[in-house]
């Protein structure tokens, strides 16, 4: 066993952070890394900017692995909804291709991490980026890379699963891309939490 | 109890069977304890007497697999306390931490090959721990005979004397050998005498199907049927209160 | 052979005394504010639970438990308890996060009046989306009839640990982590409850491993001449798990009541069959075979009354292609 200085792997100076997190953020140069053993590793990453009526009180950055994939789609058998497998028939649609997998890297309960995972993949969030956090404060991450692709998985059956009609088989790949972390604005109010850009 | 010194002043400091970190009780700074290099040897207390042990065997020997009244009858020629050696290795082997358990002396004994290590309270075993008059049994196989062929890296290695009481009983003019291991009281036994089942299932079979004829002759003749099954009830109570006591 | 056993901790920016907590892998240097981060292993974080019990309630507990189920009708006469002691024994607590789909159908069959049998396919897609515990005993539980944490809440102290016995872990870390997982995939599809499954796909995370240390109260008593051995709680003062003498007239009032009910059952099933060539009759038939069958296992077992996860515990399980009894009976949907 072993304590070392966490140091940032891109300027060499030493980090202090006030909260336990996954992702070393370094505040001078803005390097993020992630290490596992002696294994560091620099984890590219995006930081969306706030809508500017937002109150400065209540922001909150929450990470989100954003996972480029390729989903491709061998076989299926889906029993029931027939007009849908008509439109995709007639579309040529089967369902295969590129797609932009969101996974919370926060801890959320499961209710919450099923909704903004989901909500996130099928509406790809459009946003102006900036260089830093100006401040504000933000979520550890407590899902790894390794773990955002097993859950990334669970999101892509889960959109093919929630299409009409009843699945019964799917022969799939999905292979990933490139992994980043995006912090997204949020607004916490007591009704819960809003995005906010 | 064990101990190191300190890496920054000196000082003896002690340590138990699990700890990984420790302070010290003189500059009380904080140590990691590697146990990587070293073997260690652990003993785990006795907790059973032997009346206990014979006791705990009497309970296994009256269990319903064994022959009836083993625990009555059974003539116990040989009790003997001992502490039996097993090497424990805690290994990395790609990148997973596994516990390996060898066998640190040869033997023919029930249950010691199964390679469980009992659950207790390890203790570090040095010149204090008290064997409380058990037999210690001689490793007879060398630690390096092990550690040459397993894989992985090395995390704790230890020789770990656990407490067992062995017993030899006759049966029928048969010897039987038993062990029971003195801290968690399970009783370990390649072979004993066994009860039949036959009678059990005989009365009980017997009785199903008596009942099965006499409800079907009830739709037919209400009185017979009936009248049968109250000799039946009674037939079957008593037979199998001879079979559960006796047999 | 290294005789360096002991390794020091210190910051290693600033030389100052750092305190790592078992089980985190980064911790700051409360001299120099450092982030620093923890190579190798460094254990699992413990929790210790507190004793609440004493000797006379682990006592009083057995001999309530004495007087409950089917045991010998002398054992609050005769019974002789001979030693009462806690200990402490270890479990991994591990929390994971279960997701997945199971897809498949239940096949469900309908009888009509003119007694003709329809079987149709329902299909289902169920999602599988859970945050499950998991707990484990970390050494052999030998005899003590125990294998996971009993309870999650209990007051948390380490005061204890020196006066008590402490059992030590003696499994490994990465076995119980994949025990864990094996578990949460199986909890998993249990709970999507998809009959014949025709695909499924599930991804379990590792949420949170630590260490339980639960006391456990262990009582020895004697009767006639045997000896056994019950566990209860050290936090709730429940019973845990143990062995008691059973008694031969429960034995043959079971086995009495078994064959004649059984066989009734059965002699009216085999009649409704015959006569209305109905399913019911079937079920009738199996019926009385299980009460048969569970009264014959107590007649022949029944000298010993187990309670608890013993290895040799003799469990009645009537299984046919993988399901039991009752789904069966449950399936003709009568």
């Amino acid at each position: 066993m072993k304590v070392v200085q966490v140091k940032c792997p891109n300027c060499d100076l030493p980090l202090n952070m006030e909260m336990k997190d996954e992702l070393f953020y370094c505040s001078n140069c803005g390097t993020m890394h992630t290490r596992e053993a002696q294994r560091v590793e620099q984890i590219p990453y995006e930081i969306a900017d706030f809508r500017k009526d937002t109150l400065i009180d209540n922001r909150v950055y929450i990470p989100f692995w954003r996972l480029c994939t390729d989903f491709r789609i061998r076989s299926r058998d889906v029993v029931g909804g027939f007009f849908d497998k008509l439109r995709q028939g007639l579309n040529g649609d089967n369902g295969s291709g590129s797609l932009y997998i969101f996974v919370p890297a926060s801890h959320m309960d499961t209710a919450a991490f099923r909704y903004w995972a989901v909500h996130l993949t099928l509406n790809n969030p459009r946003y102006t980026t900036r260089a830093d956090f100006a401040g504000t404060r933000r979520m550890p991450a407590s899902t790894s890379r390794d773990e955002a692709i097993e859950m990334a998985d669970f999101v892509a059956l889960t959109l093919e699963a929630e299409k009409p009609g009843v699945l019964q088989y799917l022969d799939y790949s999905l292979t990933v891309q490139q992994a980043k972390v995006v912090y997204l604005p949020f607004m916490s109010s007591p009704s819960g939490l809003h995005l906010a850009w | 109890m064990a101990e190191i010194k300190c890496p920054k002043c000196a000082g003896p400091v002690q340590f138990d069977a699990g700890t990984r970190f420790t302070k010290c009780s003189y500059c009380s700074s904080q140590i990691y304890i590697d146990r990587s290099g070293a073997l260690f040897y652990y003993a785990i207390p006795f907790t059973l007497s032997e009346s206990d042990a014979v006791g705990t065997f009497k309970r296994w020997a009256g269990g319903s697999t064994k022959a009836k009244d083993l625990d009555k009858l059974a003539k116990i020629t040989k009790v003997a306390k001992k502490y039996f050696p097993l090497y424990m290795f805690r290994r990395l082997i790609d990148d997973r931490e596994e516990v390996l358990l060898e066998p640190a002396a040869s033997t023919v004994l029930p249950g010691l090959h199964q390679l469980k290590l009992p659950g207790g309270d390890l203790q570090i075993f040095d010149a204090q721990f008290n064997t409380s008059g058990a037999e210690m049994v001689q490793p007879d196989i060398a630690m390096t005979h092990y550690l040459t062929t397993l894989p992985g890296n090395a995390k704790e290695q230890s020789l770990v004397y656990f407490p067992i009481w062995e017993l030899e009983y006759q049966f029928k003019g048969n010897t039987y050998h038993a062990v029971v291991d003195a801290s968690s009281s399970e009783v370990f036994a390649s072979t004993f005498p066994i009860r039949s089942s036959v009678a059990y299932i005989a009365v009980s079979i017997a009785g199903f199907f008596a009942f099965i004829g006499e409800g079907l002759l009830a739709t037919v003749n209400l009185l017979a049927g009936t009248a049968l099954m109250a000799v039946t009830v009674a037939a079957v109570f008593v037979a199998s209160l001879y079979v559960a006591r006796r047999l | 052979m290294s005789d360096r056993l002991s390794v020091g901790l210190n910051c290693p920016s600033c030389g100052g005394a750092i305190s790592v907590t078992e089980g985190e892998s980064t911790t700051n240097c409360r001299y120099c504010g450092s982030t620093l981060y923890i190579e190798g292993d460094n254990g699992v974080g413990t929790v210790v639970f507190k004793n609440k019990l004493d000797r006379d309630a682990a006592i009083k507990a057995t001999q309530v438990w004495w007087r409950k189920g089917f045991k010998a009708r002398d054992l609050k006469n005769v019974g002789t308890i001979t030693e009462v002691y806690p200990i402490y024994l270890p479990f991994w607590s591990i929390g994971t996060r279960v997701a997945g789909w199971v897809c498949g159908y239940e096949e469900r069959s309908t009888t009509d009046s003119k007694g003709n049998t329809r079987t149709e396919k329902v299909y289902k897609e169920e999602m599988v989306l859970q945050d499950l515990h998991y707990s484990d005993i970390a050494c052999d539980p030998g005899d003590l009839g125990i294998r996971s944490v009993p309870n999650f809440s209990g007051e948390a102290s380490f005061e204890d640990m020196d006066m008590i016995p402490t059992f030590e872990s003696t499994t490994s870390h990465d076995d119980a982590i994949a025990n864990a997982k094996a578990d949460a995939i199986e909890r998993g599809r249990e709970s999507a409850n998809v009959p014949n499954i025709t695909f499924e796909k599930f991804h379990v995370l590792v949420r949170k491993v630590s260490m339980i240390y639960y006391p456990v109260w262990v009582v020895r008593y004697t009767y006639q001449d045997r000896m056994y051995m019950a566990t209860v709680d050290g936090v709730t003062g429940r019973m845990l798990s143990g062995r008691a003498p059973g008694d031969p007239l429960y034995q043959s009032l079971a086995v009495t009541a078994g064959t004649s009910l059984g066989g009734l059952a059965a002699a009216g099933g085999i009649i409704t069959l015959i006569s209305f060539d109905s399913e019911v009759g079937i079920a009738g038939v199996i019926l009385g075979l299980i009460v048969f069958g569970a009264t014959y296992w107590f007649f022949r077992h029944g000298s010993e009354i187990v309670q608890g996860e013993f290895p040799d515990r003799k469990e009645l399980s009537m299984r046919i292609n993988g399901q039991t009894m009752m789904d069966r009976i449950r399936g003709l949907r009568i």
